[in-house]
């Protein structure tokens, strides 16, 4: 019996987390060293989440890995519980310049914008289910807008008989967070001068978590086009 | 007038664009026999992943008029057809690199042919 709980006990933790999870998975990225580096092949990636460590220590694979060496971590690779992998990679994809303390500045500007604007909407809701529909964490908030965002097919131009046909084809997880991103920073760039890049991006955010907005109907676009283009789904090969 | 350029201008029996004579002789211009491997152009897979899957997608997605939270099944049925592909083309690529021989197995990947062909080479 007790046997059960142990494995329940795990799965109800994976279905809360379940879109979380999906994403670190394609999120794992590791410090970028151009060849030629210091660190010859055998040193392995740093594993410096505790979730990770755990993982290890439970499939009895720590005594293997503590012997071999390892890179050091890069400042953004921390176990601290404020370390959220699709942020990290949210704010590399609005750098510029590498110009991280902006980046990482405008971020949490539009984090704070949200959660402002969630907590207003909280305190104007009247009643307690309407209380507890709002999402008040910006970062489930983040999570749910990536992932109505992210693209299910693309199309590829592929040169058949002298045309170009725009093949709809399946996409990878990799991929279509990449796009998803990118569409929603597209979509907050796109704006007067005079609205600020965190406003905007809250409310790009916030629509898109609400399955409504620019970045949505673009995916559905794409959806529309991978459709009508169904017919020439036959001259993809893999 | 035509009839006069046909005349002149068909190729003499001296020339190399005359209809050829029986017996024709034999030349060898390649050596007879076969080559010691095979050529990996075959080996390449062909299938267009998940065509059924992404079908009934579209189907649904028309139905619904694109709202994906209506069609969680099918789009669910769609990437997992296209995880599991990708695996299997993984795992094919990967055994195919090493070119690990399997007893008794029918389908031979060009590299596992190769192999096979070179621990038995053709006696000279």
């Amino acid at each position: 019996m007790s046997n059960i709980a142990h494995k329940i006990g795990p799965l109800a933790k994976c279905v809360l987390q379940n879109s979380r999870l999906n994403l670190w998975s394609t999120l794992t990225q590791y410090r970028f060293y151009p060849r030629p580096t210091s660190f010859p092949d055998y040193f392995q990636n740093p594993i410096f989440r505790k979730e990770d460590q755990a993982k290890l220590i439970e499939n009895n694979e720590l005594a293997r890995i503590a012997a071999v060496p390892v890179k050091p971590p890069a400042s953004y690779e921390t176990s601290s519980v404020y370390h959220d992998p699709l942020v990290s990679k949210l704010i590399n994809h609005v750098m510029k310049m590498g110009n991280k303390k902006l980046a990482r500045n405008l971020v949490e500007k539009s984090f704070e914008n949200i959660k402002r604007i969630q907590i207003e909407r909280y305190h104007l809701a009247s009643t307690p289910e309407e209380k507890a529909k709002i999402i008040l964490d910006p970062k489930d908030i983040l999570y749910k807008a990536i992932e109505n965002s992210k693209p299910l097919l693309q199309l590829l131009p592929i040169k058949r008989g002298g045309i170009t046909y725009q093949v709809p084809g399946p996409i990878t997880d990799k991929r279509s967070l990449f796009l998803a991103i990118k569409w929603l920073l597209e979509a907050t760039n796109d704006k007067e001068r005079t609205v600020h890049f965190p406003e905007q991006f809250a409310w790009e955010l916030l629509d898109a978590a609400n399955n409504t907005g620019k970045v949505v109907k673009r995916k559905q676009d794409l959806h529309r086009q991978c459709e009508a283009n169904r017919a020439y789904a036959h001259y993809r090969w893999q | 007038m035509r009839l006069n350029t046909i005349f002149f201008t068909a190729p003499s029996s001296k020339s190399a664009r005359r209809p050829q004579r029986e017996p024709i002789p034999f030349q060898m211009l390649l050596p007879l026999k076969l080559k010691k491997g095979v050529s990996g152009k075959g080996d390449k897979l062909k299938e267009a992943a998940c065509m059924q899957e992404m079908a009934v997608m579209f189907a649904c997605f028309k139905k619904a008029e694109f709202d994906q939270a209506q069609c969680l099944k099918e789009v669910s049925s769609f990437q997992t057809c296209f995880n599991e592909y990708n695996q299997r083309f993984k795992l094919q690529r990967e055994q195919g690199k090493k070119g690990v021989l399997v007893p008794g197995e029918k389908e031979l990947t060009h590299r596992q042919l190769n192999k096979l062909l070179k621990s038995f080479p053709p006696s000279q």
